[in-house]
């Protein structure tokens, strides 16, 4: 199960601790990774903990990152709302740390069946203040268990929070894998917060009451996100040639949508998928080359068209948005149609 | 005469707080008995909203600055990481007992051993004088201009008696840092029973916290600008009101370091 895998995953790249609410559709990557913690064969894992509610645990994974350690939870949409404070002031003291969010239906407590609607959340300003955080997409159980290995390499690398987007489908779908992560990671950690211990003090800070000192911050974190744009990953899927219609999905819709662009490449019709695998940030400079030649531009996603918006602001062409809202999941045969 | 440089304390000693506040005695009584158990180099200081903020200006300790209230979440999973450190952190009660008491509800209930000092002055100070929790009956506030009425608003909590339900909790008093004028025919003179007490109870909670135990406690302290008051008034607001509402108190004292 994709839950089991991401679990796996997790304790087997280094997790350290694990701080989490339970929310359904999430709450099995917890169970799972709750069996894994005080195996021998897991020395680093060193805390699990069931903390009493989402704000709680989002802090807690600020305290394990602002002392260094790698840390991660999951949840889904009502709780990410929750988790947004801790995330902006996360990002503005720079502290690393991994959640996934396993996508459910939306607003409100909508429903637990899988949906896509967290996207602009996260895309566009994840708390107050105006916060981007890195956030991978995968498409598959196998995707998963690597972008957990490269969210904790990336939250360390560039000392920011990093969210898996992920949906309700693709986290209780049972899939072959075969994974081993490449290495453990195990980040230097010189800034932490862990005791003066007889060098210089470590400030873990958000707060600049003088505009000049948060100037310097914000321009700072700006910097920073200049060197996070290079590392914008997507995957085009059959875009060898001048298309007659370009698909754009992520997650579960991506995987439907390849099938879809099969059946069409049978009769003759010249479809592509591009997927986003870095959601945040966009790999502008491919979607640009492949939209150029493409005849027409469908969004396959299970919201209203937040990740068409993405799409249109960057290309400035027309995206026909093609929903599946409530826990409707694309149809294989409805997505070929649509090229037309 | 020469003065005691402590290493903890930043050299100038000097803090922003506006006159009459004590919280500046609660920092430096933080740094003199950090330096006094010999743990500066592995202490860590979690500051939360409000007045508390501003802590890290002048104790020379490692600090994170922890979302409004949220302090005691942040100094659970720090310690649970790094258990031979000291994690420390400095709430207000509007910090700890408003927005946050969910948070040190629950890291209290776990027993995790950490350190709170909570600053209670009866009102959010660093806002502007609003109504907190704790504000008395009758106080007058910002939000509150005829006065608290408990009918609508209930009566100010009690952390004490709210925390004293929790079995693994070690350590927990509530002591009075405002010095206790004493009127003179000619003048007037401030007791420094406050002050040792207040001292004896920050070292005390730490020696908690190195016996493996979760220790709270609460300084009633004033807040004379935003209680409209003069400072000598506001002290005298302390012992004569505010020490009926807040009684200091032993309320737990798990390992006998009171004793020792």
């Amino acid at each position: 199960m994709g839950a089991k895998a991401i679990a796996e995953a997790a304790v087997r790249s280094g997790l350290e601790a694990y701080f989490g609410y339970p929310i359904t559709p999430s709450s099995e990557i917890m169970e799972n990774i709750s069996v894994l913690y005080g195996e021998k064969r897991y020395p680093w894992f060193k805390v699990f903990l069931q903390s009493a509610s989402e704000i709680e645990s989002v802090n807690m994974l600020f305290g394990a990152g602002a002392a260094g350690y790698v840390s991660m939870t999951a949840t889904s949409g009502p709780g990410l709302s929750l988790m947004a404070e801790g995330i902006s002031y996360a990002y503005a003291s720079e502290v690393p740390f991994l959640i996934i969010d396993v996508n459910r239906g939306g607003p409100g407590l909508g429903n637990v069946a899988p949906e896509q609607s967290d996207i602009s959340f996260v895309l566009n300003s994840l708390g107050h203040g105006g916060v981007k955080p890195i956030v991978l997409a995968p498409h598959t159980v196998q995707e998963s268990m690597e972008h957990v290995h490269k969210g904790f390499e990336l939250a360390f690398t560039y000392r920011i929070p990093v969210i898996m987007l992920t949906d309700a489908l693709i986290v209780h779908m049972y899939d072959t894998v075969e994974w081993e992560p490449p290495y453990i990671v195990k980040p230097k950690v010189e800034w932490a917060a862990r005791g003066r211990n007889y060098g210089p003090r470590h400030i873990i800070n958000s707060i600049y009451l003088d505009p000049p000192e948060l100037k310097g911050n914000k321009e700072k974190l700006l910097q920073k996100q200049k060197e996070i744009d290079k590392i914008a990953e997507s995957e085009c899927f059959m875009c060898y040639d001048d298309l007659d219609v370009l698909y754009i999905a992520i997650g579960i819709s991506a995987r439907i949508s390849k099938e879809a662009v099969l059946k069409l490449r049978k009769k003759g019709v010249k479809a592509g998928l591009f997927r986003p695998i870095t959601l945040s940030p966009l790999d502008k400079n491919s979607i640009l080359k492949y939209s150029s030649h493409a005849e027409k531009i469908v969004s396959v996603e299970m919201n209203e068209g937040q990740l068409a918006q993405e799409i249109m602001r960057i290309t400035r062409k027309d995206v026909e948005v093609l929903p599946y809202l409530g826990g409707y999941i694309p149809d294989v045969e409805e997505v070929a149609e649509a090229w037309k | 005469m020469e003065v005691k440089q402590f290493s903890s304390i930043f050299e100038n000693g000097v803090t922003t707080y506006c006159p009459g506040c004590e919280h500046g005695l609660l920092l430096k009584f933080i740094g003199m008995a950090l330096d006094e158990l010999g743990i500066t180099e592995k202490a860590i200081m979690v500051g939360s909203v409000g007045c508390s903020t501003l802590a890290y200006k002048f104790l020379n300790v490692d600090y994170v600055q922890a979302p409004h209230g949220r302090a005691p979440a942040i100094m659970s999973a720090i310690k649970l990481l790094e258990k031979d450190k000291v994690v420390f952190g400095i709430q207000g009660d509007g910090d700890a007992l408003s927005i946050g008491i969910a948070e040190l509800i629950h890291a209290a209930n776990r027993g995790i051993p950490i350190t709170v000092f909570m600053y209670n002055n009866m009102v959010f100070g660093m806002t502007g004088g609003q109504m907190a929790p704790t504000t008395p009956e009758g106080m007058k506030t910002t939000t509150t201009p005829f006065g608290r009425d408990i009918k609508q608003m209930g009566p100010p909590l009690d952390a004490c008696k709210i925390l004293s339900s929790f079995p693994q909790i070690s350590y927990l008093k509530r002591v009075v840092i405002t010095p206790k004028p004493i009127f003179t025919k000619d003048r007037v003179m401030y007791s420094s029973k406050e002050a040792m007490d207040s001292y004896k109870a920050v070292l005390n909670a730490f020696k908690t916290q190195l016996m493996e135990g979760f220790s709270f406690v609460e300084f009633i302290g004033t807040c004379n600008v935003n209680w409209k008051m003069s400072i000598l008034d506001s002290k005298k607001y302390v012992h004569e009101v505010g020490v009926k509402v807040y009684p200091p108190a032993l309320c737990r004292d798990a390992f006998g370091v009171e004793k020792k």
